[in-house]
């Protein structure tokens, strides 16, 4: 036990801390500048200064920790004097521009200076000069306002693991730069705005439209970018949000954010909103009031049904979406239409997965704390890059690596480079020869016992030797036995998976692997998930077998009880996924689509095939914010609302529900009011006021949302099992297919270039084109080739190239990128009509009824750029 | 671009130390010996031959003072004027590369034949005032001296 | 040699038997090992490698050694320390930074004597079990970093150094590592950092380098010099080497002069020897001369001396009662004739130059310093510029990251104090 006296007040503690932060318990504050509570202590803007009896001179509290018996003043004559010489010393190279500054209000040198003086300078020469920079489209730096504290540089390199900044120089010619010196190569995490204390790392988004006590509104919600769901606050001015910050404490973020998150909000105030419903007629969309069109989608509907019967009818919901909307949809679908055919792109892989490991593992496996990432002793990763599909996750494996925990890496993913100890890239479509490699090592070094069932499963899978495995991916065995070695001595590691992996022929295999790879190594799940609501669609029953609180269709009194308590009979047979709706509306065995904010045509493979399948349609519904490609095939487009204008709730990767809540008004209607009212059209009692009413339902009818309450979101604590019960069922290992030796060492025909998705951290599906910060950052579609292939074909970075496939073709900027598999290509899926989308051709697979790619070749041909050809 | 001999060294470099990073500054060195000075494109193959975040190169290489960050010329003069040299002279010596060469601190005769960099100490202040001239020590500078010894440069 | 007294305690003991740390330099292939051997080189090691670790230990800390780069401090209790971590790997860095101006007293071991070195650093790698060695050599000496290298070299061809030290059984590395220009990076943690690959900037103490420094392991920093007297320790015994120069700090000294004396440069004498009799009797006096007027007497961060305080012996316990430090020995002699208002100025523009920019009070107070400084110099000074002057210096003593700050504020505060008149000539 330790005691210290810190002006006159006596504190104990169990072990020792800063000075700083036993008299942030005592609740006495001391001025700092340099100390950021997430980063490590530095010790440099000596504002700290307090005095300690028997230490002659004064001490910083941020790095000076306490002792038994240590006496403490913060504020003598001397230490008050020592900080306003410190400020004044601060203020000799900082530009005094507060009433132009936008930081002003909120800075914190103006505030400490306002505390603790001076109030007139004595410096007579020049301050230094600096012009304020604008070479960023994002971020504006002025570095006359720096003050040296290196809080950015420091997150951005220790917290962020971007490295894009340094201070560059020595003396007080210290300043802060990107390597460029002008525009940042950076990932746009804007971490470095949270953190700067003063004006000299902004954003331009807001710049001179932005006062701190002109904010009206602070809204605490969550990020709608990706399945973390980060907390964030929005700020809001009239309508609109004028700013979006980190939440400090209830999130997995702590207080981080990625630049989808930061910066993405702008679509919200697009002029290119929805904001009336439509219908067409005569091939022409016409506006509409909300009654019109919800009375014409309600008899359109109707008529289907009763000529085809509701299963000509499906359903499509977004992970967009919240829970409210998503259950309320499948309930329209199930009880009101008599239709199971209702999915998601959670079906993507997302869904299967978790329910593969849910039936080996139980229930709820993959519902682990983000942070538990940097508290294992080892991570795995696999499928796609964490740091891109799920930044903020991504940054707890870089945390993990930062504390020297061995990171291996499986796949590409260019945002762990600096970071993983063993990178494996295997060629295309050879994930399967790697992991079976891996398994067959660490079957041997960990031995199994052989008795659970699942153990004997493992030992039934073939073994594969390093060699076989080499020659198959092209990995060098000695790497993979390193990353045997690494993983072998782990004994309590993470293990993270991104969809990538099961969007293979081999699919299911992998997914089996990976399954034995988690028992033998005792690790924890993570699924990446691209949607923020991906898991609250899984658990609303938007799946064609399973309804609410993850309860399968088939089980009779699963089905009864909701059936009871809609009051109506649920067809007993599983709906189609959703790829077989794409399949059947081509196949003209569906008539009716329900899409509930889902652009199918870009978001899905094979963008002309999906358009062809729309077109076949006798009646299509869709919500939107945009008019998509899919809503324009539309025959009735109904606006929706942005996750910033209504209310509701999250479900996160992680499983925790958060709650969403509006910042500002929208001019469309929540997805599950305007469901409900064509529902009540339709003769059914869905009487909703509020998303409130939706949840209380939904905690009367699923088991699993027991008693749920929007209180206990709102303390951020509203983790899995919740209140409920989850369902406790024998190992399941229906469906497991055992794989032959041949199939496990598949490699790429020889000569042939595939192609995969690439996935950019700046971008989101094809929303965030309509994001104009986002695609200021990133706003070309680009392919990303290996160094190899790109010499091969003679392509350097900025060529142009066309790529062509069975399916279509694109031009596309090139990018090489050593780390790109030997024989691919990359293109990202967020471009709409120049997206990889465009140009893959899928096939279902069977098992998991999840679209996979195709193992079909492309063709790449340099084009002469414009210039160039101009020049010949 | 680095040459293969320059990238051949860094790698040797790299065995003495038992992190890649304590290898950057002589890495550095390799490359300003080569170059002359530090573009920005060798800063990054630098990071990446080395995998440090080009920033931190950046960052760290600005940091200390004898690495140049823009072209030199073919001699560099690192003329010290600190307090031993000082009162010796040494700053006549600047106003003489100034008005016999034309040679300014921090500037490059037109014929690119001298840069001149001002030192603070460069530890020879027993026989101050003293100047390096690329790797060598030339003190006890006198007006006249300092001509003789110039002309040896080509 | 000349007489003298201790301004207090016991009378210095003058006598040093010959040359220890410059024995040999006259030889124009000093820096050969065979030339080394020849006079008795890699004998101590032989000795050192026939006892305990902890014995050597022992024998540093008996013998009184106190550390030659500036601070002082007892170089055999900081290798107890380091020894005391189980931290593995050790590191043993040697300091060859002499970055402190009006030093070059490390140059002519480095250059001419640099086996001493390499020797002394075998020995203390030995002593504190650790495998690897590197000299951090300052930027600005590129010739020694060829004549280090090639030393080196020939030490492991002769097996002193590499897996199998001496057939001992014993490995020990060792590398040069060439700053490039900061001063900053003499001090050991920035050093430790430069090392690193970093921007050399002070690291928070503690932890201290003994326990986490170089790579977070366990790390010793010496100054060459304290190094280069390591054989010698080993070879006397410490009981006759605490006999050497002053009582409290004993041992062959090495005193670098410069500035208006007849016979500049490095001088090996006793501690403790005064600064009268380095001037007078060994340097010949005042250049021309002329009067003496001030002394820095241990490099430009330790406080200027008039010329009245000449009799002070020069060692870590006299000076800093005479007001001023040891440092690194570094001699600065000026006459009547010098502007000491403009060496000021010149003196705080290095520091400005050099602040690594970290901490808020020497990033930007010295700046100021300078700033009001060149105004005096130059003439245009105003009225209360020495007193803001002083109250500025006094606004960075004590609150600086690390001692470089605090040294730029004390060089102003006792020029300010001893010569506070040719300031105030300046000023009209
Ligand atoms: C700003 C500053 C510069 C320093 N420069 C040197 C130097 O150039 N050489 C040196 O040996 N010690 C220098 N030191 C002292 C070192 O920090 C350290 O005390 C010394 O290397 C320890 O070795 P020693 O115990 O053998 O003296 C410097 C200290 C400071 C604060
Ligand atoms: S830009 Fe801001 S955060 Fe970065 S060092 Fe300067 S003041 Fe600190
Ligand atoms: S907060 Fe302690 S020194 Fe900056």
């Amino acid at each position: 036990m330790i005691t210290v006296t810190i002006n006159r007040k006596k504190i104990n503690l169990e072990k020792p801390v800063t000075i700083l932060k036993a008299a942030g318990m005592a609740g006495i504050e001391i001025p700092t500048l340099c100390h950021y509570e997430m980063l490590e202590a530095y010790g440099g803007c000596r504002l700290c200064l307090v005095e300690i009896e028997k230490m002659p001179r004064l001490q910083t509290s941020c790095t000076q920790y306490v002792t038994d018996g240590m006496v403490v003043w913060t504020e003598t004559e001397r230490v008050v004097e020592a900080r306003k010489a410190m400020l004044e010393f601060l203020l000799i190279n900082h530009a005094l521009d507060c009433p132009y500054c936008d930081k002003a209000g909120e800075c914190e040198l103006q505030d400490v200076v306002a505390k603790y003086g001076p109030t007139t300078g004595r410096f007579a020469e020049g301050k230094r000069r600096h012009p304020e920079s604008f070479d960023d489209p994002i971020i504006v730096r002025n570095m006359e306002r720096c003050i040296s504290c290196t809080r950015c540089v420091r997150m951005c390199s220790k917290v962020q693991g971007a490295c894009a900044i340094s201070m560059v120089n020595r003396s007080s010619k210290t300043f802060v730069e990107p390597f460029s010196g002008g525009r940042y190569d950076c990932e746009y995490c804007g971490n470095c705005l949270t953190v700067c204390p003063v004006g000299a790392i902004m954003s331009r988004m807001h710049r001179h439209a932005y006062r701190p006590w002109l904010i009206e509104k602070e809204i605490d919600t969550v990020c709608s970018f990706c399945g973390v769901g980060c907390s964030m606050v929005l700020q809001a001015r009239g309508n609109s949000i004028v700013r979006a910050v980190p939440g400090e404490s209830a999130g997995s973020n702590k207080g981080l954010l990625c630049n989808r998150g930061r910066f993405g909000y702008d679509y919200v105030g697009s002029s290119g909103r929805l904001d009336s419903p439509m219908i067409k007629r005569d091939g022409k969309f016409q506006r509409a009031s909300w009654s019109e069109a919800f009375i014409y989608i309600a008899d359109r509907l109707k008529k289907i049904k009763d000529e085809n019967g509701g299963g000509s009818i499906a359903g499509i919901a977004s992970g967009r979406c919240t829970n409210e909307d998503g259950y309320v949809f499948q309930k329209f679908m199930r009880a009101v239409l008599g239709s199971n055919n209702i999915d998601s792109v959670a079906s993507f892989g997302y869904a299967q997965a978790q329910r593969f490991f849910e039936g080996i593992f139980g229930q709820g496996v993959t519902a682990n704390p983000m942070r538990g990432i940097s508290n294992s002793d080892g991570v795995f990763v696999v499928g796609d890059d964490p740091t891109a599909v799920n930044p903020v996750l991504g940054l707890q494996i870089r945390a993990a690596s930062h504390k020297g925990v061995p990171v291996v890496a499986a796949g590409y993913m260019p945002g762990l480079r600096m970071f993983a100890t063993s990178r494996l890239i295997p060629r295309p479509f050879t994930e399967t020869a790697l992991l079976s490699a891996l398994v067959t090592e660490l079957r041997n070094v960990k031995g199994i016992s052989g008795k659970g069932p699942f153990e004997r499963v493992i030992k039934d899978i073939p073994s594969v030797s390093l060699h076989e495995a080499e020659d198959a991916c092209g990995i060098p065995s000695e790497d993979i036995r390193s990353a045997v070695d690494a993983l072998s001595h782990m004994t309590n590691p993470s293990i993270v998976i991104g969809r990538d992996i099961l969007q293979k022929p081999e699919g299911q295999t992998n997914l089996l692997l990976l399954a034995a790879l988690i028992s033998l190594l005792n690790s924890r799940i993570y699924l990446l998930s691209e949607l923020p609501n991906e898991q609250g669609l899984v658990d609303m029953g938007c799946l064609p077998d399973m309804l609410p609180g993850g309860r399968h269709l088939a089980v009779e009194s699963f089905r009864r009880r909701y059936e009871e308590f809609f009051g109506v009979d649920i067809p007993s047979s599983p709906g189609m996924g959703i790829m077989e709706m794409i399949e059947a509306a081509h196949a003209k065995k569906i008539k009716a689509l329900y899409v509930m904010g889902e652009d199918l045509v870009y978001n899905m493979p094979d963008s002309a095939y999906v358009k062809a399948a729309l077109s076949k349609l006798d009646f299509l519904v869709v919500h939107d914010i945009f008019m998509t490609e899919t809503a324009g095939l539309a025959d009735v487009v109904i606006p929706s609302l942005s996750w910033a204008e209504k209310e509701g709730s999250y479900t996160n990767l992680e499983r925790k529900m958060q709650l969403v809540r509006k910042a500002v008004e929208g001019k469309g209607m929540e997805d599950w009011r305007a469901v409900a009212e064509i529902g009540k059209l339709l003769g059914f009692d869905m009487d909703y006021k509020s998303s409130g009413d939706i949840m209380a339902e939904i905690a009367k009818v699923s088991p699993l949302h027991k008693d749920i309450t929007y209180e206990d979101m709102a303390g951020g604590e509203c983790l899995w099992p919740y209140k409920g019960e989850p369902l406790r069922h024998g190992m399941s290992l229906e469906g497991i297919e055992m794989p032959d030796k041949d199939s496990l060492l598949k490699r790429p025909e020889k000569d042939r270039i595939y192609i995969g998705i690439d996935k950019p951290l700046f971008h989101f599906e094809n929303l965030s084109r309509n994001s104009a910060a986002l695609s200021s950052i990133a706003p070309e579609p680009y392919v990303n080739i290996g160094k190899a292939l790109a010499d091969k074909l003679s392509l350097a970075g900025g060529d142009l190239a066309d790529i062509t496939t069975g399916t279509g073709s694109l031009k596309l900027s090139v990018q090489v990128d050593p780390d790109v598999p030997e024989s691919s290509i990359r293109v990202p899926d967020n471009f709409g009509d120049k997206g990889a989308y465009t140009i893959m051709s899928w096939k279902i697979n069977s098992a998991i009824k999840a679209p996979v790619a195709d193992a079909t070749g492309v063709a790449i041909e340099k084009i002469k750029r414009a210039a160039e050809e101009a020049a010949v | 671009m680095l040459s293969e001999n320059a990238v051949k060294e860094i790698g040797l470099i790299r065995n003495k130390y038992h992190d890649v990073q304590s290898s950057l500054l002589p890495a550095l060195y390799v490359v300003q010996r080569e170059h002359g000075w530090l573009s920005p494109e060798a800063l990054k193959e630098v990071g990446e031959i080395l995998n440090v975040p080009k920033a931190e190169v950046k960052g760290v290489s600005t940091f200390y003072s004898m690495f140049r960050h823009k072209p030199m010329g073919r001699h560099l003069i690192q003329l010290c004027t600190n307090v031993a040299c000082m009162i010796m002279d040494a700053e006549r010596l600047v106003d003489i590369l100034k008005s016999r060469y034309g040679l300014e601190p921090n500037g490059t005769t037109d014929d690119g034949r001298f840069s001149l960099i001002i030192m603070e100490c460069i530890g020879a202040c027993g026989t101050a005032p003293a100047m390096l001239v690329d790797t060598d020590f030339h003190d006890n500078l006198t007006e006249k001296y300092i001509e003789e010894i110039l002309a040896k440069y080509k | 040699m000349g007489g003298g007294e201790g301004e207090g305690g016991r009378a210095v003991n003058k006598t040093v038997m010959g040359k220890v740390l410059l024995k040999n330099i006259e030889n124009p292939n000093s820096a050969d090992i065979a030339g080394y051997i020849k006079t008795g080189g890699y004998k101590a090691l032989s000795k050192a490698l026939e006892l305990k670790p902890s014995d050597i230990i022992d024998e540093v800390k008996r013998s009184g050694l106190r550390g030659r780069g500036g601070a002082g401090f007892p170089t055999g209790m900081k290798w107890a320390f380091a020894a005391a971590d189980s931290k593995k790997p050790k590191f043993i860095l040697c300091n060859a930074d002499e970055g402190e101006p009006g030093t070059f007293k490390d140059r002519p071991i480095l250059e001419k004597n640099p086996h001493l070195l390499i020797e002394g650093m075998i020995i203390s790698g030995y002593a504190l079990q650790a495998e690897y060695g590197y000299i951090y050599l300052r930027g600005e000496y590129p010739k020694a970093k060829d004549i280090l290298e090639d030393a080196i070299k020939q030490a492991h061809d002769k097996g002193y150094l590499g897996e199998d030290v001496h057939g001992k059984g014993i490995r020990f590395h060792l590398h040069v590592h060439q700053g490039a220009g900061a001063y900053i990076c003499g001090e050991e943690t920035a050093l430790i950092e430069s090392l690193e690959g970093k921007r050399g900037q002070p690291r928070i103490k503690p932890p201290f380098p003994v326990n986490e420094g170089f790579l977070s392991k366990p790390t010793i920093i010496n100054n060459v010099e304290t190094l280069a007297n390591i054989p010698y320790i080993i070879e006397i015994g410490a009981d006759a080497y605490a006999e050497i120069g002053s009582p409290d700090c004993p041992g062959p000294k090495l005193y670098s002069v410069s500035g208006h004396v007849k016979r500049p440069g490095v001088y090996e004498l006793p501690m403790g020897t005064t600064l009268r009799e380095i001037i007078y009797n060994h340097c010949g006096g005042i250049l021309g001369d002329k009067k003496l007027k001030a002394v820095i007497p241990g490099g430009i961060s330790t406080p200027i001396l008039p010329a009245d305080a000449i009799d002070c012996p020069m060692d870590f316990v006299n000076m800093p009662k005479r007001g001023s430090m040891l440092g690194s020995g570094a001699v600065m002699v000026f006459d009547e004739t010098v502007d000491l208002v403009k060496v000021c100025y010149r003196a705080i523009k290095f520091f400005e130059h050099e602040s690594c920019g970290k901490c808020t009070p020497c990033r930007e107070g010295v700046g100021w310093m300078r700033a009001i400084l060149e105004r005096i110099s130059n003439g245009s000074g105003r009225a209360g510029d020495i007193d803001l002057l002083i109250e500025v210096s006094n606004n960075i003593t004590g609150k600086t990251f690390c001692p470089l700050g605090d040294g730029a504020a004390m060089v102003v505060q006792n020029f300010a104090k001893h010569f506070r008149s040719e300031f105030e000539e300046k000023i009209h």
